[in-house]
């Protein structure tokens, strides 16, 4: 066993600190506090080379392994940008430019991916319904062939980056007849007649990603819009899993990392009964807790990524290990930081407080708790 | 990166499972054993580890009795003994010939943070020892125990032979859980030794040999864990009620699927933490104290969580989990104490650690 990063992972993780705690960390409150998506750090993000890393250079990526790219993700939270932006570039990078570079065509690639890898277009991805969350196969969206088109009708709900997308993987079903083989993933440019996004929705935490509904009313597309082949649409939206279990995770490691040196500096300097509240046993422990999930996350996480790096095909219980973990405990360690500073922590003023509420999506977002905790009782 | 264990680790897993089969006491254990190659005072890192949990879940007690004896007490001597003292003690220790004990803890106090109270002088060719020991694992049944003190103003491990006049082995101590470990304290009256008894240590020998005493724990934690959600499993599947296999209710899937998740968990740090040491003992000594904390906590709530999955067929003596649960307090006093350990992690994430 070997846990340890190559020195050039290392030095390219410390890049990816240095430049976001320049670039982008500054502006982060000001961002949340509007609920504004900042667009100009998302352009940054692709600049730096950040939205594309894991695609070949020849289509403008970084041809980085998965390792390299999940630690790139843990960079960000270390160096405390927002779980909004955070979010909005999982969604963007590994649930739609990945999927059309996984399963599209050669020619569907060269049009989308060099634009989604620079940030000069912004995707997202349509599963999630109204009435189909973890129950992906009861989705109504409908994608009817009609000759050379498919005519796409239904509604599609909680889509990080829905208001903003210039392009969209889409699923829907074929066959309505079918579950899950009768589903079918789908590329929809912004402005495709038929095709519209909801208002933004007001969110608690990760309020400077946009999220909204994707409205299909006889949204006609061509049939070269089909995204692999009519079917395997669910297999398609299964695999980005791998992504949604350590890429999307990474930046939960990250923050760890974040609020234990923001609440060790914090311990120290803030003074009570004549000495710093950081020589208190009771503020030491809470400290530990931090430190104590981080590493745990850590190799969670890691794992996923390391496997994927091999080639293996995904492991769903330590892939629900891992979204369990981080989700269910990140928790705790946010409300340890939010209680550690007091009357601070509760406004706006310190970052725990959007942190906080950031980190309550962790057992949320892409697959609750409970749906982690059914996937591997039936596994075990 | 590599989450791998190799062909030959897994190979070693399996030869001490099959070594320990069967076998209830020391004497009889500890060469089997050392046949595997299990005892082997070199043999470190995550093959370490990953041996130990093999062993560990199998009986937790047994193994803190193996670990006190051959891996504490046998490794110190082989890594900081003399070539005579090595082929004296360490030898026959890592062959499981004898029995040995580690003698750290100090009555009245806690060695994390105090000076070993335990003190030698010079006498003669000899030194003079006195101390008080306490909860010293094997120390009823030891052929020789390992007393760590202080000679003059330098830390050192002073091999004591069962028998030396002026050591008195205290009654074994009853304890709420680990049946059938021996823990005794013990008092050291003007024990004369020999110089060729001392080894003299350093304070930075006595930080590896807390970190190894934590590692042991960890092991015995994960072994805790392992077999309680084994045993709990294994009933939530046969045992049926309203038609269907218990763990069918999600009660008890989610309830096992939260235990699962922490014996994950806590193997993926116990492995990392095992893997940092090898390279940086002292570098892992914090993640090390995360990983004691998170993985003894957890063998606990993985103990409790089973009991309740087993409903009377787990309160009943005798049961992985009921043994478990009465033994996981033992992971999390012992060593670097959960309290202790958290203070510390606090210290370095505050810089105030020494």
């Amino acid at each position: 066993m070997d846990f340890g990063f190559t020195r050039e992972q290392l030095m390219f993780k410390k890049e990816v600190i240095r430049f976001a705690r320049k670039e982008i960390v500054p502006r982060v409150q000001e961002h949340d506090l509007r609920g504004e998506f900042d667009v100009a750090s998302f352009r940054k993000l692709g600049e730096f080379g950040i939205l594309g890393l894991h695609f070949p250079e020849s289509l403008g990526g970084g041809g980085a392994d998965v390792v390299t790219t999940v630690l790139a993700g843990e960079a960000l939270g270390e160096a405390g940008v927002d779980g909004g932006l955070t979010l909005a570039y999982g969604a963007h990078s590994f649930l739609c430019a990945d999927t059309i570079f996984r399963h599209g065509t050669e020619d569907q690639r060269r049009c989308y991916i060099p634009k989604l890898a620079s940030g000069e277009w912004i995707g997202c991805m349509g599963l999630s319904e109204p009435d189909a969350g973890s129950d992906v196969a009861s989705m109504r969206t409908t994608a009817e062939r009609r000759g050379d088109t498919y005519v796409l009708n239904g509604t599609k709900m909680w889509i990080t980056n829905g208001p903003i997308a210039d392009v969209a993987v889409v699923y829907a079903k074929t066959d309505p007849a079918q579950q899950h083989a009768g589903i079918s993933a789908f590329i929809v440019e912004k402005g495709t007649p038929g095709f519209s996004a909801g208002p933004p929705l007001l969110k608690m935490g990760v309020r400077t990603s946009k999220t909204s509904e994707l409205i299909f009313r006889d949204c006609v597309l061509p049939a070269a819009n089909l995204l692999g082949k009519e079917g395997e649409g669910f297999l398609y939206a299964m695999q980005t899993v791998e992504w949604d279990r350590s890429a999307l995770l990474a930046p939960f490691v990250g923050v760890t990392t974040y609020l234990l040196k923001k609440c060790s500096d914090y311990a120290k300097g803030r003074v009570q009964f004549g000495k710093p509240i950081g020589r208190f046993q009771a503020i030491k422990h809470k400290l530990a807790d931090i430190r104590i999930f981080g590493e745990a996350a850590r190799a969670l996480v890691y794992r996923i990524a390391w496997c994927k790096d091999q080639g293996r095909p995904l492991n769903h219980l330590e892939a629900a290990v891992a979204k369990l973990f981080v989700g269910d405990w990140s928790l705790a360690v946010t409300n340890d930081a939010v209680t550690l500073h007091g009357g601070y922590g509760y406004t706006h003023e310190f970052d725990v407080e959007r942190i906080f509420r950031d980190t309550r999506l962790a057992p949320i977002g892409g697959g609750t708790s409970e749906i982690q905790k059914m996937i591997i009782s039936r596994l075990m | 990166m590599n989450f791998d264990f190799t062909t030959e680790d897994r190979a070693l897993f399996e030869a001490v499972r099959q070594a320990a089969a069967g076998r209830e006491g020391l004497p009889e254990l500890l060469p089997a054993l050392a046949y595997t190659g299990y005892l082997n005072p070199e043999l470190s890192g995550t093959t370490l580890m990953g041996a130990m949990e093999a062993l560990a879940s199998l009986d937790p007690a047994l193994f803190l009795g193996v670990e006190m004896s051959a891996r504490l007490l046998g490794r110190a001597l082989a890594r900081w003994g003399s070539p005579a003292q090595r082929a004296r003690w360490g030898a026959p220790l890592a062959q499981g010939t004898w029995i040995g004990a580690l003698a750290l803890s100090e009555q009245g106090m806690n060695v994390d943070n105090e000076p070993l109270a335990t003190q030698a002088r010079r006498e003669g060719d000899g030194v003079r020892l006195e101390g008080a020991k306490s909860y010293v694992v094997n120390a009823p049944v030891a052929d020789w125990i390992g007393v760590v003190g202080r000679l003059e103003d330098r830390p050192a491990l002073f091999m004591v032979a069962r028998d030396a006049p002026g050591l008195t082995v205290e009654a074994a101590l009853r304890t709420l859980g680990t049946d059938g470990l021996p823990i005794a304290g013990l008092t050291l009256a003007a024990v004369r030794l020999p110089a060729a008894q001392v080894v003299l240590l350093t304070d930075d020998h006595l930080e590896v040999l807390r970190l190894w005493e934590n590692q042991v724990l960890i092991a015995a934690a994960l072994g805790m864990q392992a077999a309680a959600l084994a045993q709990a499993r294994d009933y939530a599947k046969a045992h049926r009620t309203g038609g269907r296999p218990i763990i069918a209710y999600q009660e008890v899937g989610f309830k096992l699927a939260e235990m699962l998740t922490l014996h994950q968990t806590s193997q993926l740090y116990a492995y990392r933490a095992a893997w940092a040491a090898d390279r940086n003992a002292k570098e892992a000594q914090g993640l090390t104290w995360c990983a004691k904390v998170f993985c003894t906590e957890a063998a606990e709530r993985v103990a409790g969580e089973a009991l309740r999955i087993l409903g009377g067929a787990g309160y009943q003596s005798g049961g992985a989990a009921e043994q478990a649960y009465r033994s996981a307090k033992y992971p999390q006093i012992a060593g670097t104490s959960t309290e202790i350990a958290r203070v510390k992690i606090g210290d370095e994430a505050l810089g105030y650690l020494n």
